[in-house]
């Protein structure tokens, strides 16, 4: 039997929608490092959280999908922003980053991540539930060679790329966004030129949040939703952000669809099972090789 | 404060005499513990006290690279698995369980070559530390660290889902240590010497190395610090520690090796136990892993009914635990011992200055 290109190629379409919808969380986590200089370790819980908003908001409450995926979307983003003021405040406003404050600040996201957990699995339990979803109005896209690719995976892609063109949008071509990345790039000149930092690092998160509950709605379709499922998302979105270069939000965007692929090739090619150790492996390459990312700019030591 | 200031003065005269004295005291005051604990309460409490005393190794070991030296690690758990389950693989007779790997060697060339092999994998986890800070060298170590769980736990050979079975016990002679009251003694004495060896490494210049790297890289360097050796030397010895904790904890009866041991949960118990003793501090580090250990323990069947579904809090206290902790006890436990021993140098310096009165006024 030779080489078979079509499952080739399906596997690379598969990895790719994944792919992105690592890239969205990704995005999120790049943006709170590069708005307040911490890394956010209890990000997969938020996307864990919008996952289980949508599921609520599509079954219980009985809403259509989209309507779904903005609730969820600023529900988390709620949640967010309530957690980075009661919680993270007090610790970023010592100085993150590479500080004594900023192990704090990385020992105080995996307890929230453990403590976020838990208060989801009082609400919802253990079991995983499965996100019906109604897309039949979504078209089925099929590629030469038999590959048909289903409803969910195409609406990610739309949704997914509506998403980052929004957010390029807000960042580029808007006031507020203007102040986001002043706020990004130096905490004190942008106190100096008027703007309210503690607001935007609000907005900063829960945009990061908001992103990270999509990426949750996004894949309940084609995985089922439960407490534990933002452990594992986390990590890859983590090695999507470091692959494409952490801070660096096209950067976060071509890592999560790097991460997609090379985990499907992965588990198509080399052994299935060992499919969640690829996302790490590449995450550990790249550090050791380039740490910067592809996209990412040299970290500067600061005497 | 007064019995706390005779306890320390009373070391500090046996110290005057000879530096292990207080040692010896220690470890012959915790010998009759096994038999106190198994008279007063019941035999799993000596159970606990030996996995308090791997705690403590391993929390005396991370206390290095991340106290000592500064470096944010978060995969120590992943070198302890690696301890555990060389030493396991090793020392198990071949063809076990569900095709789980088997050389049957000697334990007592198991353990060591468990050691060296963590000691290996921490260089390994340590060379991320040459170029990465901060952030993204806890990245880094998460990264490295869940996936040898993720190994494990898919790996048939490793033990995979049933985990390691039969585990031998070490003896010397035809002493077998396969009880929980004999074992204390292995990891008691362990536990002992490795807390001594760490401040024996924090007074050393190597020591003096680690807490420069840690103030002030940049500075390190300029004063003739081989910044990259140290860096790796504080991986490797942490990494000693937290293997040889792992290889005791694959010997420990039952003799039963799971990855479930090897869990985020348990990194965050052990953060944990580093954090509430305060960053940096030996002592912190062995009471914060006492008291992480028997509260971890403690709470683990406390069940709570929430719409008649029974709920498990622990791993919530623990993590908001943690938050709240470093919120508002940045120094933790340490904190309070640095603040005592300023205290006794201050009132000591005061009373060769006033001749002996400053205690009384």
């Amino acid at each position: 039997m030779g080489f078979d290109y079509n499952s080739l190629l399906a596997f690379i379409i598969f990895g790719v929608t994944i792919g992105v919808v690592y890239g969205i969380v990704a995005l999120g986590i790049s943006l709170i490092y590069s708005g307040l200089d911490i890394v956010h370790f209890a990000h997969g819980e938020m996307y864990m959280f919008g996952a289980f908003f949508g599921l609520v908001l599509a079954h219980n409450v009985g809403v259509p999908y989209p309507i779904a995926l903005i609730g969820a979307m600023v529900l988390t983003a709620l949640l967010g922003m309530a957690v980075e003021r009661v919680f993270y405040r007090r610790l970023t406003r010592a100085g993150g980053g590479y500080t004594v404050a900023g192990m704090g600040m990385i020992i105080c996201g995996f307890g929230m991540s453990v403590a976020l957990v838990n208060v989801a699995y009082f609400i919802w339990g253990a079991e995983a539930e499965p996100f019906r979803a109604n897309l039949d109005y979504i078209p089925r896209l099929s590629f030469p060679g038999d590959i048909e690719v289903p409803e969910s995976y195409v609406l990610t892609a739309i949704i997914s790329v509506a998403l980052m063109a929004a957010l390029h949008y807000f960042l580029r071509h808007t006031k507020t966004g203007l102040a986001v990345r002043a706020v990004a790039h130096n905490k004190d000149i942008a106190y100096l030129m008027g703007i309210n930092v503690p607001l935007m690092i609000s907005l900063i998160f829960g945009l990061a949040c908001g992103l990270a509950a999509a990426a949750g709605v996004l894949i309940g379709p084609m995985q089922s939703v439960q407490v534990e499922m933002g452990y594992l998302m986390l990590m890859k979105a983590f090695a999507a952000a470091v692959v494409g270069g952490f801070g660096s939000l096209p950067g976060a965007i071509l890592g999560g669809i790097m991460v997609g692929v090379f985990e499907n090739l992965g588990a198509a090619y080399i052994s299935p099972s060992h499919k969640d150790i690829y996302a790490f492996l590449l995450l550990i390459l790249v550090l050791m090789f380039k740490p910067s990312g592809l996209l990412g700019v040299e970290a500067k030591v600061k005497a | 404060m007064g019995i706390l200031s005779s306890v320390a003065d009373f070391i500090d005269s046996l110290a005057k005499r000879h530096r292990l004295l207080p040692w010896l005291l220690a470890y012959a005051l915790l010998l009759p513990l096994p038999f106190v604990l198994a008279t007063l309460f019941n035999e799993y409490l000596i159970d606990l006290a030996n996995r308090i005393c791997l705690f403590i190794l391993l929390a005396v070991g991370l206390n290095i690279v991340k106290g000592f030296c500064g470096q944010v690690t978060v995969g120590h758990i992943g070198l302890y698995a690696i301890g555990a389950v060389t030493s396991a693989v090793l020392a198990l007779e071949p063809g076990g369980f569900g095709g789980a790997l088997g050389f049957g060697w000697p334990i007592w060339a198991a353990i060591p070559t468990a050691v060296l092999v963590t000691a290996f994998a921490g260089l390994i986890v340590g060379l991320p530390s040459v170029r990465l800070e901060g952030a993204y060298l806890a990245l880094a170590t998460l990264g490295l660290g869940e996936s040898v769980r993720i190994f494990i736990a898919v790996t048939p050979a490793l033990g995979s889902s049933t985990g390691l079975m039969m585990i031998p016990s070490p003896s010397i002679g035809s002493f077998v240590f396969d009880s929980f009251t004999s074992y204390y003694y292995l990891v008691m004495t362990a536990a002992i010497i490795g807390i001594y060896f760490s401040f024996s490494i924090l007074r050393s210049a190597t020591g003096r190395a680690f807490q420069a790297i840690r103030e002030d890289t940049i500075a390190a360097s300029v004063n003739g610090i081989n910044v990259v050796k140290y860096k790796l030397l504080a991986f490797v010895l942490s990494a000693v520690y937290a293997g040889l904790a792992g290889a005791l904890f694959a010997h420990m009866p039952p003799g039963y090796l799971h990855h479930n041991n090897f869990t985020v949960i348990e990194m965050v118990t052990l953060l944990l136990m580093v954090v509430l003793g305060g960053i940096g501090n030996v002592w912190g580090g062995v009471i914060g892993a006492i008291v992480v250990a028997i509260a971890y323990d403690q709470t683990k069947d406390l069940v709570f009914y929430f719409m008649d579904r029974p709920i498990v809090i622990q791993p919530l206290v623990f993590g908001l635990s943690m938050v709240l902790l470093v919120m508002f006890m940045p120094r933790g436990i340490g904190g309070w011992i640095e603040d005592f021993q300023r205290n006794r140098r201050f009132i000591r310096r005061s009373e060769e200055r006033l001749g002996g009165t400053a205690r009384n006024s």
